[in-house]
């Protein structure tokens, strides 16, 4: 019986490749798309502009407050009431785009207001802008404290990129979904999908720790 | 060049600043000193607008400080200032400190930067730290860069909040050395300090302040000799006993 | 867009969500119990010497934080009726959740005892207390200060993750939105009210952990 399964098994692989590779261009996206919106919305966060603070502050509160499948079904199912009508690729984009900004943009954040007042202080006496504070002086030194939670997040978003598949968006998660229900081996197929999962996601994980030991040191 | 016209400062209920009028001419070496809690250093930040005031003006250089429309840029680059826990950039270079703020602010080329940060070490005495990271100084050190960083922008004024406070006391007197010889240039400087030795040597007035008011000011004979009032007594003994 | 908004048919489906609530409660209530049974076990095997124990802790641990949520809910979700195990899919769900969760914990709580100063515990063994004393006197009830607010941010997580059961079918607040979509077509109706509910639980709970966190202060002080 086994053989019999294992002869599928081989028959399907590229299709789970196939999914694999969705998935790791959606992780990818999302990487970057979040990390640029992050940071730009992290400045927002620490700055004394009371309106942008407020603003960005309600934007995270949503994002962290509610499930991430009920924004992807806001997005997804909303948009098209509003007449623009998203294809279920770019409504995952966003919805991973919009979500992993929120958790970024308070990384960057809690990175920059743990930087000495002094620091800004000092930077501020000789007449450098605000502008110029945060890029040569505040945000190269919050790096090194952001690096290792912004790596443990990268984690997080390549696992949540799992979740876009309810909207049909052909990644991993759904290959193996819609594999199950013609190979009924639930276990063998989610196997696979958790290996290939944890092949991408092991590695960042290691970097993850490795970061963090870094820091303590 | 520095003038403070019934300048008030609170912080919530707490009075800080309490009506203060001084004038410090151009060359002056003015020497602030006062109990913990006195205002010292909150008056020596309003000037360069690290602190906010809620009433009276503030006039550097015929420019109201803290007046909406001053640039702000201009006013600071050229006012140095010292922090008493030194506050140099720790990812960057010694030399890479000082050229920070010439090249960014006055948009000096990097070539010419350079230049003028070697000077400034040389004038601090130490230009053989040039390439090293302000982690390998020792307080005495990074306080002296910290001074070459504020004449790196050549200002018309140096402001020294508590400079040697944070410092162990053998490496006090390398510090004090290098603000002597400023004073010899000619450069017009308030200094917030304990250090009366430095004041007796170069000041050419002494401030007195307590619960944010000035209570007494004089050159630093009259000061220190014959305190006219009680609470400047007090306070001259009690910094005299250790 | 807002005009068009049918508060009415909020109204008429209030109990499907009030339902759902109920549901998604009761549902994080139990996996939040069991997974904080499961991770102190985790934890327990983990920082033991013992390699039969402490190998298929770690193994544990690293597949649940290598794999998705939902991955390892499909996993028990088509794979346990294949094994002859024909359960529920609450409890499935509940299963699922107390299983990642756990893992996340097992860690929280590894990283608390973990934080304790070095000195106190030399100056334990010192005086002479063993193992178990110096667990319960000194490692422990330090490690309690640092381990709360993670496993508060723990269930506030474990709350949103249980919107993932909707996808087995389980009756809970995301379902609700789900069912009132099929039945009406009115996704942003049903879903932003599904948004909403989930914020409110959201803000009572930080509300808690935040709360929590300033009577734990004491740690800071000494």
């Amino acid at each position: 019986m086994m053989a019999f399964y294992f002869g599928q098994l081989v028959e399907i692989f590229p299709f789970f490749l196939k999914g694999l590779w969705m998935t790791s261009k959606i992780g990818f996206i999302s990487l970057v798309s979040c990390t640029l919106i992050g940071l730009i919305l992290g400045v927002f966060r620490i700055s004394n502009n009371i309106i942008l603070k407020r603003l960005v502050g309600v934007y995270v509160a949503f994002v962290r407050g509610t499930p991430f499948v009920v924004q992807i079904f806001i997005i997804f199912f909303i948009f098209p009431e509003w007449g623009i009508q998203l294809e279920a690729f770019p409504a995952a984009l966003l919805a991973m785009a919009i979500m992993g900004s929120a958790f970024i943009c308070e990384i960057v954040a809690g990175g920059i207001a743990a930087i000495p007042t002094g620091q800004w202080e000092a930077a501020a006496s000789s007449g450098l802008t605000r502008f110029q504070q945060l890029r040569l002086v505040i945000i190269p030194q919050a790096m090194k404290i952001i690096l290792p939670p912004l790596v443990g997040q990268y984690v997080l978003l390549i696992k949540d990129t799992s979740v876009v598949s309810v909207i049909g968006v052909m990644d991993l998660t759904r290959v193996g979904w819609v594999t199950v229900v013609r190979i009924p081996e639930g276990l063998m197929v989610f196997s696979l999908v958790g290996a290939l999962y944890f092949m991408i996601s092991y590695p960042l994980i290691l970097l993850s720790n490795y970061l963090e030991q870094r820091m303590d040191a | 060049m520095i003038e403070f016209k019934n300048v008030n400062k609170w912080f919530g209920k707490l009075h800080v600043l309490n009506d203060i009028n001084l004038e410090i001419p151009k060359g002056e070496v003015l020497v602030i000193c006062g109990p913990s809690g006195s205002g010292k250093s909150t008056l020596i930040r309003c000037i360069n607008r690290l602190e906010p005031i809620q009433k009276g003006e503030i006039i550097v250089n015929n420019v109201p400080v803290h007046d909406k429309a001053t640039n702000l840029t201009k006013l600071r680059a050229d006012i140095g200032f010292v922090f008493q826990q030194f506050h140099l950039y720790p990812h960057m270079t010694v030399l890479e400190n000082i050229m920070l703020a010439p090249v960014n602010v006055r948009k000096v080329a990097k070539s010419k930067a350079e230049k003028i940060a070697m000077e400034k070490l040389e004038q601090v005495g130490l230009t053989e730290k040039s390439g090293v990271h302000p982690a390998q100084l020792s307080g005495g050190q990074q306080q002296r860069v910290a001074i070459a960083r504020g004449l790196a922008m050549s200002p018309k004024i140096m402001l020294f909040d508590e400079p040697t406070s944070a410092l162990d006391p053998e490496m006090i007197g390398e510090v004090l050395d290098v603000m002597v010889n400023l004073v010899s240039e000619g450069m017009t400087m308030c200094v917030v300090t304990h250090e009366m030795g430095f004041a007796k040597k170069v000041a050419n007035r002494v401030l007195f302040m307590d619960e944010g008011a000035i209570v007494e000011t004089g050159t630093p004979d009259e000061f220190f000799d014959n305190p006219k009032t009680d609470r400047a007594a007090n306070f001259i003994s009690m910094i005299l006993t250790h | 867009m807002l005009t068009d908004f049918n508060f009415r048919v909020i109204w008429e489906y209030m109990p499907l969500f009030l339902t759902g609530v109920r549901a998604t409660a009761f549902i994080a209530a139990v996996s939040i119990t069991l997974a904080l049974i499961t991770g102190i076990l985790a934890c327990a095997c983990r920082i033991s010497g013992i390699k039969a124990l402490k190998y298929p802790a770690t193994i544990y641990i690293e597949i649940i934080r290598s794999t998705p949520l939902l991955v390892q809910i499909y996993f028990l979700y088509f794979g346990l009726p294949t094994l002859g195990l024909r359960i529920p899919e609450l409890q499935t769900g509940i299963i699922a959740l107390m299983l990642n969760s756990g893992a996340y914990i097992a860690e929280i709580i590894r990283a608390g005892i973990n934080s304790v100063d070095e000195g106190h515990i030399e100056a334990g063994i010192s005086s002479g207390l063993n193992y178990v004393q110096r667990m319960r006197f000194i490692i422990l009830p330090q490690a309690l200060g640092v381990t709360i607010p993670p496993l508060l941010g723990q269930n506030i997580v474990l709350v949103k993750d249980s919107a993932l059961l909707s996808l087995i079918s389980v009756v809970e607040l995301t379902r609700s939105g789900q069912t009132m979509t099929s039945e009406r077509f009115m996704p942003a109706e049903a879903f932003l009210t599904v948004a909403f509910f989930y914020m409110c639980i959201y803000f009572c709970l930080k509300a808690f952990a935040d709360w929590s966190q300033r009577k734990l202060i004491y740690r800071e002080v000494y």
